[in-house]
């Protein structure tokens, strides 16, 4: 025992956190005084997308449902597990569907990851959309919220291009005819139709070699560059547009209410 | 007049925790309760969300690993081009396009109806120039808006469940044809 009658643990976690690399890296105490508190969301580049206090109203799981916030965590998951399938998987189509084979049968948690990416796609749609629903029904997309909401309706698009992008990976039946479809459609766009689907496809008709190399370099760079350049604006702005909208205050019938009866004059009056 | 002054309530504490005031200005009376009302209603975000995030994370987690362990995705044969599978079905979240094109010219239901949607979308928060968030003064554009979700919702689930071979309507009970 020690002098100041202190267990083992404790005396590690005071070297430790009074080292010179510990405090270097952490320039405050642990959060459990209000200063410290701030310190920690401010000084920290992960935290301070969050305010250092954050109204109780807006902060309710019932008002949010955390979608916003579970729509990232599974782009989050998506992309770990989507570095994980990019060391097993060529993007050829001789050897794509043996590549996917291997992973489910071989390779080590194989299965479990690409089961892990697929669901987390599908469940990735329908969050961002419920999000977006969640945010109309409580009118948070008014001004000054305006544009964050086309900053979403702009990753609700890139959300579903990634998912209809990793669709034809596997290169198997569904993912194929799938993007056939898919892909036969954008080429009746009025006026440029042709283009569109040579420019998605790599080829004039139908889908191939061309079109896998496309999807898979959009899919595993090109749309989360994108997506995660949004992301950056979009939480950026909940920030600068004031925070999360909170609840939506009195419609204007409860306001002229309570504005007659701070005045004493009865409401039947106004109506 | 008494000589002796009471001594200041502030010095009788010790000196970490003496306070001094000073006016330094004058609020007006509804400036200072704007501000005591906003102080009243937040709560530190380290620990009091954190703590909700990353339950939320923990939970999705949990659903994520669990589904992943019961429910393999799906993988069928090898890309054939020249053996087109009946019905020929695009991702879940298209059959509601899908389902369109069963009814309007490719045109307007792959490409008009969806553009126009997003358009629509992205266009929304300066069209609705109401500016009330209550739901009571917000019956036209919340109507409007459940009308399409609900619009898109039924569409996607008759071109998932009830659509088979050709198009054709079937009960999900007499097959189904959908993967994700």
């Amino acid at each position: 025992m020690s002098k100041t009658n202190k267990g083992l643990l404790d005396q590690a976690w005071s070297m430790t956190t009074e080292s010179q690399l510990w405090r270097s890296i952490f320039r405050h105490g642990y959060p459990d005084t209000p200063l410290n508190q701030s310190l920690v969301m401010m000084g920290n580049v992960f935290l301070h997308l969050h305010p250092v206090k954050v109204s109780r109203k807006a902060m309710k799981i019932t008002y949010t449902w955390c979608l916003g916030g579970l729509s990232f965590f599974l782009f989050l998951v998506l992309t770990i597990t989507g570095v994980f399938l990019m060391f097993y998987f060529v993007p050829e189509q001789t050897v794509a569907y043996a590549n996917i084979q291997q992973i489910t049968s071989a390779v080590a948690f194989g299965n479990i990851v690409r089961n892990m990416h697929r669901w987390a796609a599908h469940l990735m749609v329908v969050t961002v959309t419920l999000h977006m629903i969640r945010v109309f029904y409580h009118g948070a997309y008014k001004p000054p919220r305006e544009f964050n909401w086309v900053v979403g309706v702009i990753l609700f698009l890139v959300t579903l291009l990634l998912s209809f992008t990793g669709y034809l990976l596997p290169w198997d039946q569904i993912g194929y005819w799938a993007i056939t479809v898919g892909s036969n459609m954008a080429s009746y766009a009025p006026i440029f139709g042709a283009q569109v689907h040579n420019f998605l496809t790599g080829q004039p008709v139908g889908v191939g070699q061309p079109t896998l190399v496309r999807f898979y370099t959009l899919h595993v760079i090109g749309l989360p560059l994108v997506g995660a350049i949004m992301m950056a604006v979009h939480f950026w702005r909940i920030r600068k547009d004031g925070g999360e909208a909170g609840p939506p205050p009195p419609s204007r019938r409860e306001l002229e209410a309570a504005r007659a009866e701070s005045q004493n004059v009865p409401v039947s009056a106004l109506n | 007049m008494t000589t002796t002054e009471p001594r200041p309530a502030t010095e009788a504490r010790p000196a970490a925790t003496q306070k001094r005031y000073r006016t330094l200005a004058v609020v007006k009376q509804e400036a200072v309760t704007r501000i005591e009302k906003q102080l009243e209603d937040s709560v530190f975000v380290w620990p009091h969300l954190l703590v909700r995030e990353f339950f939320a994370a923990l939970m999705m987690s949990v659903v994520l690993t669990v589904l992943s362990i019961v429910i393999n995705a799906p993988l069928l044969d090898h890309a054939n081009p020249n053996l087109t599978p009946n019905p020929a079905k695009a991702p879940w979240y298209f059959l509601g396009l899908q389902e369109q094109l069963h009814y309007f010219p490719p045109t307007v239901a792959g490409v008009l109806l969806p553009g126009f949607v997003l358009v629509a979308l992205a266009m929304l928060p300066y069209v609705d120039r109401n500016p009330s968030r209550s739901f009571e003064d917000r019956k036209l554009s919340i109507t409007v808006f459940t009308a399409c979700a609900l619009f898109f919702a039924v569409t996607i689930l008759m071109g998932s469940f009830f659509r088979g071979s050709g198009w054709q309507w079937i009960w999900p009970w007499q097959g189904l044809f959908f993967n994700l």
